[in-house]
């Protein structure tokens, strides 16, 4: 149940030192109703208070951090099931597994795969998160040579997955400072887990098979000193993870077991079917996803399904409307109008370039929306075309007055030359075309 | 302590039949009978209906068809008899889903050739059907006319009602006692509207598949997925214009830049797997039926809804 910020006001030590952050211990109560702060940001907390207020005012999932510096990423702090309810917030990281018993090479070449390859669609970059060693060789010095040919060759944020406290002792000595996710304590092993991690600040998987074990697991581990945590359900199948994972979501946001708050953990390579495995990671709540590594075909489609399910369904990624330069456009350089969907400047803007030809974009303001459905929705218009070429001072930049449009929005051309006195030329519907019909229509 | 979700919902999804046996009045060797989901997909603890079917797409005129199904399928591509037989008893789907292409010309008026088409496809495959009518509403009367014709009897899914013209399929729907599909552009209230113009001609709830429209993976995608969740949970909570099963067809996935600028080694995978992913999701979602075009997908998709599914299933309506 939430706490209201008087009375979380109360609890707080009234010092109005500002230490926290916040200019007076009322407005750090504020933001700690709204699940905005963290109680541990008041030094002077007593531990009672600390804890009433630990369970009540903190975001329903703990934020997690894996790693550190450029490459590190944050998972929890998520508050809804559905996203349309209002967003998802934090991408789950994919991880690919390496084994201890491979060679060094190859354990360096999926490294450094992962280090250096990256997917750009819209205008993100899109990259996997990290690497998972597995302990299989069952040598603490085998492990450790390991994590350290990882570690020499990249920053990045790593999950040691062993049951021996000795091994993981052992890999941490190359990169404890590192912040690598340690997995994993089980109700056997969680006071021996729990002092590795601690003593290297270090967040740790919690695994067991049934909700009310792992939370007792997770009072057992805070217990012990360790914060952030997360959960393996360990699912006996695809099914099964996406009634545990739903059920745990569900929990956690409605502060009903505020001990399983925090992001779950899913190896997509359990069960042989790893494609699906990632699906499901994806849409139904997991926030480390460990993967061997994938063929070109999945990491795409893995990577593109993550944008899209963590996209804000309130509002499309957008570009800032302008005028946008390909090349170095001269004054008779073309200009070719279009919306500022973001999925649509860069498809427009890939085979502009390709083409070679410099020339001018004039992006404008649609809301985001695409060229056809921009048209169905009365959203771009002749109107706004003309605004937008004066808002951008385009008849400074070009000594003609020809605008190249979309195919889709053929509708509207006769209206677009009439409100701007601009000569229409209506492009292809299909941007690939684009370099064909500037050399046929536009060169002569 | 001892947990269990509880949603709070009432409603459930309506039942649709598809395909007719010979105890029906058809020739199919199995029919479905798909919906009657009370939860999220995949959270039932007794499913009433089967996993998600898998229709696999093919047309009667593969100049329309893409290229990368072209090369791969070979001389399938023109013979309807054997690329629908291909679809049932080599790649393993659920469905033939056929497409009318052959209807794409300027002012066609081959009528019986459709019905042909339709024969050819029933005789074909013993799987129930789903056939996809015409691209111009001038000629839908006399093509869905047809179809429904053809098919009486075998309660095929004719697609597809849209806002704007959905008379002709809907008569043809009613007069041969076959299913259709009622599409419209990814909006929950859009999807409302147009079972409620089709209920108040006459279809009833047990003959309609909604097609929420789905974007293909990375263009649009995130809309149709959370279209889907929508209508769902409009369904659990009660509200029966929009408490019919789903199905999802993405028909741009094998034009997308990822998919048409793969390696040519690659490009096959690359297909399968934007069609796996999609149609894994959108089921997920609550597409009762996944549409795919590339024969490798079908048995991807296989193991993955096998182990997706509980219960030894009432697959068959016997
Ligand atoms: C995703 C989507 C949506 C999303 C919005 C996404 C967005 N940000 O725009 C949502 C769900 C919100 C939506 C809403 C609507 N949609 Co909608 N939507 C789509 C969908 C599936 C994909 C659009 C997309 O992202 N395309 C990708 C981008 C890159 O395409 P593009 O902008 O056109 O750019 C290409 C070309 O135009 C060209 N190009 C671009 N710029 C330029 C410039 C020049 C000079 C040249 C030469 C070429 C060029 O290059 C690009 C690549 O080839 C399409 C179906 C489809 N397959 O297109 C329907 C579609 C566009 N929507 C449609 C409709 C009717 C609507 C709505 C009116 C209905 C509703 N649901 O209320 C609303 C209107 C919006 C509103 N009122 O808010 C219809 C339009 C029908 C028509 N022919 O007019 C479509 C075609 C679906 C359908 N078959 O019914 N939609
Ligand atoms: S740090 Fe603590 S005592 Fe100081 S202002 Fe913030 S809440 Fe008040």
């Amino acid at each position: 149940m939430a706490l209201k910020a008087l009375d979380i006001y109360k609890l707080l030590p009234k010092k109005n030192c500002k230490e926290c952050g916040d200019p007076t211990c009322l407005t750090f109560a504020m933001k700690l109703a709204g699940g905005k702060a963290d109680v541990d940001l008041c030094p002077y907390l007593d531990d009672t208070s600390k804890t009433v207020l630990g369970a009540t005012t903190r975001p329903p999932i703990r934020l997690v951090r894996i790693g550190v510096g450029e490459r590190s990423f944050a998972v929890g702090e998520e508050f809804v099931l559905y996203r349309h309810e209002k967003t998802f917030y934090h991408p789950p990281g994919i991880l690919f597994k390496v084994s201890d018993a491979q060679i060094p090479d190859e354990i360096a070449s999926v490294t450094k795969r992962v280090r250096d390859e990256s997917f750009i669609r819209v205008g993100a970059d899109l990259r996997f998160n990290g690497i998972a060693i597995e302990n299989t060789s069952n040598s603490a010095d085998t492990f450790a040579k390991s994590v350290e040919t990882v570690e020499k060759m990249a920053d990045l944020p790593l999950v040691l997955i062993s049951s021996s406290a000795d091994a993981l002792t052992a890999a941490l000595a190359h990169c404890g400072t590192y912040r690598p996710l340690i997995h994993a304590a089980t109700n056997k092993n969680f006071k021996g887990m729990c002092a590795v991690a601690k003593q290297h600040g270090c967040p740790l998987v919690i695994k067991a098979r049934h909700l009310d074990e792992l939370g007792q697991l997770a009072k057992d581990c805070t217990a012990e000193g360790v914060q952030d945590l997360v959960m393996d359900l360990s699912p006996a199948s695809l099914r099964d993870f996406i009634s545990l994972s739903t059920e745990i979501r569900q929990l956690a946001i409605t502060r009903t077991a505020p001990d399983l708050g925090y992001p779950v953990y899913f190896d997509a390579t359990a069960g042989g079917m790893q494609d699906a495995g990632i699906v499901i990671g994806i849409l139904k709540y997991a926030s480390v996803i460990v993967t061997n590594p994938l063929l070109p075909s999945s990491a795409k489609a893995a990577l593109t399904l993550r944008q899209n399910v963590y996209t804000d369904p309130q509002k499309p990624i957008q570009m800032n409307p302008g005028l946008y330069r390909v090349g170095t456009p001269g004054k008779d350089a073309p200009v070719l109008m279009t919306v500022n969907f973001s999925l649509t400047f860069f498809t427009l803007e890939g085979y502009l370039e390709s083409t070679r030809i410099p020339c001018f974009m004039l992006i404008v303001d649609t809301e985001g929306l695409s060229v056809l459905t921009a048209v169905a929705a009365g959203k771009l218009n002749e109107i706004l075309v003309r605004d937008s070429l004066i808002k951008f001072g385009v008849e400074s930049e070009v000594s003609h007055r020809s605008l190249i449009i979309p195919g889709y929005a053929a509708p509207l051309s006769g209206r677009i030359e009439e409100a701007t006195g601009w000569k229409v030329l209506v492009g292809p519907r299909d941007a690939a075309e684009i370099g064909e019909f500037l050399n046929e229509e536009w060169k002569k | 302590m001892g947990f269990n979700v509880h949603f709070d919902w009432t409603g459930s999804i309506g039942e649709v039949i598809l395909g007719a046996t010979k105890s029906d009045g058809g020739s199919r060797r199995v029919s479905y009978r798909i919906g009657g989901g009370t939860t999220l997909p995949f959270l039932d603890k007794n499913p009433s209906s089967p996993a998600p079917l898998i229709a696999f797409e093919i047309c009667d005129n593969p100049v329309f068809w893409s290229p990368i199904i072209r090369n791969y399928c070979g001389e399938l591509v023109n013979n309807l008899q054997e690329w629908a037989k291909a679809g049932d008893a080599t790649y393993g789907a659920d469905m033939i889903r056929l497409y009318l292409t052959s209807t794409r010309q300027r002012n066609f008026s081959d009528f019986p050739a459709v019905g042909k088409a339709v024969e050819t496809a029933l005789s074909a495959t013993s799987l129930p059907l789903i056939i996809e009518g015409s691209n111009d509403p001038k000629i839908d009367s006399d093509i869905f006319q047809k179809c429904g014709e053809v098919g009486q009897g075998e309660r095929l899914l004719l697609g597809t009602a849209e806002a704007s013209r959905y008379r002709s399929i809907a008569a043809a729907a009613l007069a041969y006692n076959h299913a259709l599909i009622a599409q419209s552009p990814i909006d929950v209230n859009l999807a409302k509207q147009l079972n409620i113009l089709l209920r108040e001609i006459g279809i009833q709830r047990d003959h309609v598949v909604i097609d929420p429209y789905t974007g293909t993976l990375g263009y649009g995608f995130e809309y149709s997925y959370s279209a889907m969740e929508r209508i769902r949970f409009s369904a659990l909570k009660g509200d029966t214009d929009l408490a019919m099963p789903m199905i999802s067809s993405a028909p741009d996935t094998l034009t997308i830049k990822e998919v048409r600028e793969a390696d040519l080694d690659g490009q096959d995978d690359m297909a399968v797997k934007w069609e796996f992913y999609t149609s894994l999701a959108a089921a997920v979602a609550g597409a009762e039926i996944v549409c795919v075009r590339h024969p490798k997908t079908i048995g991807m998709l296989k193991l993955a809804f096998a182990s997706l599914k509980t219960g030894t299933g009432s697959m068959e309506v016997t």
